[in-house]
């Protein structure tokens, strides 16, 4: 059974570019486009890894990981932020497990995440 | 009546002063002469009826008093309308006839009466010309002689010799108030001519004033900026149309209010008001332009302190613009910037990722030449990506919104990411990258990573573009101060001219004669990193020898994390 990451990002292309670079790493991928579904999903799942796009219709990137942050259930999960602002970016280095700025290229974002697997 | 007798006895101003104060001192002898000789007729004639003497007599007193006053007369008219000299000399001569008869011949000739005789010596002078003086003393002089002689006595030469004395003090007196006169004439003239010359200056210079006053006011009221001037007490003394219309206030109500009657509005924010004050108000003008918001203008407000000649203050004068148009222009900058950053970057990120996914066979099995393609898609893309953050950070940066963060950054880092960046591009080119630390930097120093990052790829950049072969180093090493550490990229390319050393860190600008297409990029690159660097507070230098290479080095404070902690 492969490890579940989660792709919140709203862009349509990005989706699936992260989505292919996560199913490359050898993740189960699940792509959500909306940070209150998003938000739902999280109540459900513990996924391994989460790529989080900032910019997100609802419920912000920056809350939602100040949510899983908060919460001692999702304490493991691996965030990865993708950004486009890079001062915003620099702001969240404290919170999230990684923080990449867009552009984000596939093979970048495929070799980053094969190194987030759990240990076996 | 009085009018009519001064008329009667006015002179005709000529040219010759000397001859008008003859004429006139002749008409008061004359007027004189007219009054003696009908109080003379009178008394004689009383006199002689009340002593009874002869009607012969008597006749000869009544007769020769009027022929008397007829000379006069005729002696006046001579003088008014004709020569004053001649008039003299006659009046002169008659005054030596009358005498003849005024006494008896022995008293004249050498008795009570002589003195007589003075008087028209003396009066010569005065009339006529100073040395007339000696004819009349000769003259007078003849006629005692004639009487002495008529009488069978010889005439009294000490008296005659007294005559030509006087003649002798009257010439010199009268000669000395001729030339005294003279000279008051002509400081009098030199006087006048100096008052007119100065009259004359005076009313250019009003005029001049006049002119260049209304010079400056036709200026003032035709600048678009708005311009009030306070005096010491803060009151308005000067306000031009523009500033009326800025506060929308008439022009008469701005002058003469004070700096608080004028700020009160509800469109100013009480802070913008303050604002405003305390830079009028202080002498010392620290917050010199800046921008407030009266209702939906934008104005930028300026002061300066109004100096008198010796640099006295006496006021001070404020400069308010209009800068609305400016403000939204701004405004939708920043918005085009922003919408730029988020919305151009997403699809040339997707541009990016599936081009490279092609090429990774995520969509299945490609060919070389397929690949290649992507491949190209890909570096373009990149390049896109790169022209747009560099516009976006000189954009940011003009905006003064760019700012350094402060936190920890590991020198070491920077130069694995460096290798990361760049390792590809330069093996392209087959250059070498060589990176170097000196050990004595500390592991940790405080910066901002992502910039010092932007300032190392954009160097390095820059020298790829210029080197055809050999290889570039990088080298970040502490300096002898203990107080500044260095970044060095060192090249073996084609080097910078000297003319094109002072262009090269300006914005759009790449050395001349090589061409843009060759090198790519938009020219903002080395502009950037030199403003990022003065951010940080350091500086950038080059050194350069054509065909040799180029030598970049950025000098930044050094502070090492422990020492921070």
């Amino acid at each position: 059974m492969k490890e579940l990451a989660l792709i919140i990002e709203d862009d349509e292309d990005l989706s699936e570019i992260f989505g292919q670079a996560l199913s490359a790493a050898d993740y189960e991928i699940e792509i959500i486009r909306d940070g209150a579904i998003a938000q739902n999903r999280l109540k459900e799942v513990v996924p391994v890894v989460v790529v989080l796009d900032m910019h997100l219709p609802h419920v912000s990137g920056n809350i939602l990981l100040k949510q899983i942050r908060a919460d001692e259930r999702l304490a493991k999960i691996r965030v990865v932020v993708a950004t486009a602002d890079a001062q915003m970016g620099e702001n969240l280095r404290g919170d999230a497990d990684l923080v990449l700025i867009k552009p984000i290229t596939f093979i970048q974002l495929r070799d980053l995440t094969f190194r987030l697997h759990s240990p076996k | 009546m009085k009018n009519s007798i001064r008329e009667l006895f006015k002179i005709p101003e000529t040219a010759d002063l000397d001859d008008t104060r003859r004429k006139k001192l002749l008409n008061i002898l004359l007027m004189s002469m007219f009054v003696l000789t009908i109080l003379g007729v009178t008394f004689s004639g009383v006199d002689g009826i009340i002593k009874g003497v002869n009607a012969e007599d008597l006749m000869l007193v009544f007769i020769s008093g009027p022929i008397l006053l007829a000379v006069i007369i005729g002696i006046f008219i001579l003088n008014r309308f004709y020569s004053g000299k001649v008039a003299g000399t006659i009046f002169l001569i008659l005054l030596l006839i009358v005498f003849f008869f005024t006494d008896t011949p022995a008293e004249l000739s050498g008795g009570r009466s002589l003195f007589v005789f003075f008087i028209p010596v003396t009066i010569a002078s005065l009339l006529i010309t100073p040395a007339t003086s000696f004819i009349f003393a000769l003259l007078g002089s003849l006629e005692i002689i004639y009487i002495s002689s008529s009488i069978g006595i010889s005439p009294n030469y000490p008296g005659i010799i007294g005559f030509f004395l006087l003649a002798i003090i009257s010439w010199l007196s009268s000669r000395s108030l001729e030339q005294a006169l003279k000279d008051l004439r002509t400081t009098n003239a030199e006087l006048d001519q100096r008052v007119e010359d100065r009259t004359r200056e005076l009313s250019a210079a009003l005029s001049r004033e006049t002119i260049e006053a209304g010079r400056r006011e036709a200026i003032l009221n035709s600048i678009a900026d708005g311009v009030v001037v306070f005096d010491r007490n803060g009151t308005a003394i000067l306000a031009n149309p523009s500033i009326a219309h800025l506060l929308n206030k008439p022009q008469e109500k701005i002058i003469g209010s004070g700096l608080n009657d004028l700020l009160v509005s509800d469109e100013l924010k009480a802070g913008d008001r303050g604002k405003i004050a305390a830079l009028l108000e202080k002498s010392a003008h620290e917050f010199s332009n800046f921008r407030v918001q009266l209702g939906k203008k934008t104005l930028s407000v300026n002061a300066a302190d109004v100096r008198d000649d010796r640099n006295h203050p006496v006021g001070t004068v404020a400069v308010l613009r209009d800068f609305t148009n400016e403000a939204e222009l701004e405004q939708m900058k920043n918005t085009f910037i922003a919408i730029v950053s988020h919305e151009l970057r997403t699809p040339l990120n997707a541009i990016l990722g599936y081009a490279e996914m092609l090429k990774e066979a995520v969509y299945g099995q490609v060919n070389e030449k397929q690949k290649n393609a992507s491949a190209r898609i890909m570096m373009n893309a990149q390049r896109l990506i790169g022209i747009v953050t560099d516009l976006l950070d000189q954009a940011q940066i003009e905006a003064g919104k760019l700012k350094i963060q402060v936190m920890p950054c590991k020198p070491a880092e920077l130069l694995d990411n460096l290798h990361g960046v760049m390792d590809k591009i330069v093996s392209d080119k087959n250059i070498d990258l060589i990176t170097e630390l000196d050990p004595a930097m500390p592991p940790t120093i405080i910066g901002d990573p992502q910039r010092l990052q932007q300032i190392l790829v954009n160097l390095t950049n820059n020298a790829v573009k210029f080197t055809e072969r050999g290889s570039i180093h990088v080298k970040i090493q502490p300096n002898h101060d203990g107080r500044t550490w260095q970044i060095q990229t060192l090249d073996t390319g084609s080097g910078i001219p000297e003319d094109a050393r002072e262009y090269i860190f300006e914005t759009f600008r790449q050395v001349e004669g090589a061409s843009t297409r060759e090198h790519g990029g938009v020219g903002l690159g080395l502009a950037i990193v030199k403003q990022l660097v003065e951010l940080m507070n350091g500086k950038i230098t080059v050194e350069s020898q054509i065909a040799k290479g180029s030598t970049f080095t950025v000098i930044l404070p050094l502070i090492p994390y422990e020492a921070a902690t």
